[in-house]
């Protein structure tokens, strides 16, 4: 039945599906995963990072861009379909200052690429994009924001989500974990983000890549090191908590 | 022939038999070279059974010998990383033979020699309980085949986003009396290709068999699909089989890495 209606994007089946708008959600499956946190003062954003083949530039294998200062999305799915959305997000935002004045609010960036990818939904000759994005950042009244876009062109925000790979895995994790004590400290909540990824991520710390952005200040990309202190530190909570369970159940 | 509404042609069915038979009457005589063609590819697309160290082939009958009690399949390749890191890893299984097979699809000419990328299948047998394996129908055997499919193939009410994939389901014979380590698969899933033919085969026969299938969203070899396999360890089939399983989880690891395939497409 499904052939019949998924060759063209601008046909819906006759259960009102469009078939074209799952699939792309299927390619953004493909992609590892991403998961992004709002903490108090802080937005984390977390990725684990694909193997490069040995020969490769590892520089220019990155899922987590800067759109502004103050804005920075990670994304899972088609690299080359990413690169495109991200260059006019960067160009939108650059626009959008020298004409209002104003650096773009992250719900008005999130809004621009949705409404990008709901035109590629609705064009004959086109796909959709392949990607889902999350967008992170802090508007001029210092309030945190994370949004997630998906390939239909619909946005939501959140309080923490993950997209890619095992997204269902490690959200059901974050629900479980994700408590207004966990995010109040900032380092919680880059933990947390760590802890999400560890549940999903093949190899451990050294395949995870983090980027935070706290109040008026910009973008922080941590360094391999970083991430294995906090690994490290994130594995002596987990024995220490596992000593304690097993004293308890003495 | 038909015109669909984007410009492409295509073959409608007809049930009033092909139009053009007159025509096709004349191109179906064959010559004695098409026969003799025919015979020949015939002859290639025999499945052949050989040693791979010594590369001989192996009589049936050889293999007909090794008694056996459990007989454990896996197709495709997470199924296989599943049971070599964490079966034959454990134990020393020694390789028997292996059963390879080509036709006019295969990439490769070569009939004898095995390449990584060709259908092909490795018997092996546990040297300290040589009556694990065997290749036909004996008494008091049991079958279990393990297999994986993409989600997307899985029929179901509920929207495939909110399925917890990877998820395993089970497909047993009617002689099969032990308890399954998940859920049957429901209506109206089916299975298809080498495990149905395995399947069918032991219910006809009348042999306990079961079908461990693993539907994930990703079909290369992927940790998280391979260690959806795992509750299958605490069946009858498999206990005893299994040591160590810290080290089983080490070696998928390596296993993972090694085989890895570079693909830039997706991030």
């Amino acid at each position: 039945m499904a052939s019949r209606y998924d060759r063209a994007i601008t046909v819906f089946s006759p259960d009102g599906h469009l078939f074209q708008v799952e699939y792309a959600q299927e390619a953004v499956k493909k992609g590892s995963t991403a998961v992004g946190i709002r903490g108090t003062n802080i937005v984390v954003l977390g990725v684990e990072k694909k193997s490069v083949a040995k020969l490769q530039d590892e520089r220019t294998v990155r899922k987590i861009c800067a759109l502004d200062d103050h804005v920075c999305m990670a994304f899972a799915g088609l690299t080359a379909d990413a690169r495109v959305v991200i260059n006019r997000a960067r160009v939108e935002c650059q626009s959008h200052k020298l004409t209002v004045e104003d650096p773009v609010t992250v719900e008005y960036i999130t809004r621009f690429i949705a409404t990008l990818k709901q035109k590629y939904t609705q064009s004959n000759g086109r796909r959709p994009f392949g990607i889902s994005a999350l967008i992170v950042g802090f508007d001029d009244d210092g309030i945190p924001r994370l949004y997630q876009t998906d390939p239909s062109g619909t946005y939501h925000a959140w309080k923490a989500n993950a997209i890619g790979r095992s997204a269902k895995t490690v959200r059901e994790f974050l629900e479980k974990n994700y408590t207004e004590d966990a995010i109040a400290d900032d380092d919680e909540a880059i933990k947390l983000a760590i802890r999400a990824l560890l549940e999903v991520v093949q190899s451990g710390g050294k395949n995870i890549e983090l980027a935070i952005i706290r109040r008026n200040q910009p973008l922080k990309m941590f360094s391999a090191k970083e991430i294995e202190l906090q690994v490290t530190e994130i594995e002596k909570e987990k024995e220490e908590a596992e000593k304690k369970k097993s004293k308890k159940s003495i | 022939m038909a015109a669909t509404f984007f410009g492409e042609v295509v073959k409608a069915p007809c049930r009033a038999g092909t139009e053009d038979e007159d025509e096709e009457e004349e191109g179906r005589r064959e010559t004695p070279e098409d026969r003799e063609v025919r015979r020949q590819l015939a002859r290639k697309r025999e499945v052949r059974l050989l040693r791979r160290q010594t590369k001989t082939s192996l009589e049936v009958s050889l293999l007909e010998k090794y008694p056996c009690s459990k007989f454990i399949i896996a197709i495709g390749n997470n199924a296989v990383a599943f049971l070599s890191s964490f079966v034959t890893n454990s134990g020393v299984w020694e390789e028997v033979g292996c059963a390879k097979l080509w036709n006019e699809w295969c990439r490769t000419t070569d009939t004898i020699h095995l390449s990584p990328t060709e259908a092909f299948c490795v018997f092996y047998h546990l040297k300290s309980n040589p009556s694990v394996f065997g290749s036909c129908p004996r008494k008091n055997m049991q079958i279990t085949i393990l297999t994986s499919r993409h989600v997307t193939e899985y029929k179901t009410s509920e929207s495939t986003g909110s399925l917890p994939s990877p998820f395993l389901k089970a497909l047993k014979t009617q002689n099969f009396r032990d308890p399954v380590c998940c859920s049957l698969l429901e209506q109206p899933n089916i299975v298809h290709d080498l495990p149905a033919a395995v399947l069918s085969y032991c219910q006809v026969w009348k042999i306990p068999a079961v079908l461990y299938l693993c539907y994930t969203d990703v079909m290369k070899l992927d940790l998280i699909t391979v260690e959806a396999f795992k509750p299958i360890l605490s069946s009858r089939t498999f206990k005893g089989l299994v040591k160590n399983i810290p080290q089983s989880t080490e070696m998928l690891k390596k296993l993972m890495t090694t085989n890895e395939i570079q693909s830039n497409i997706y991030t």
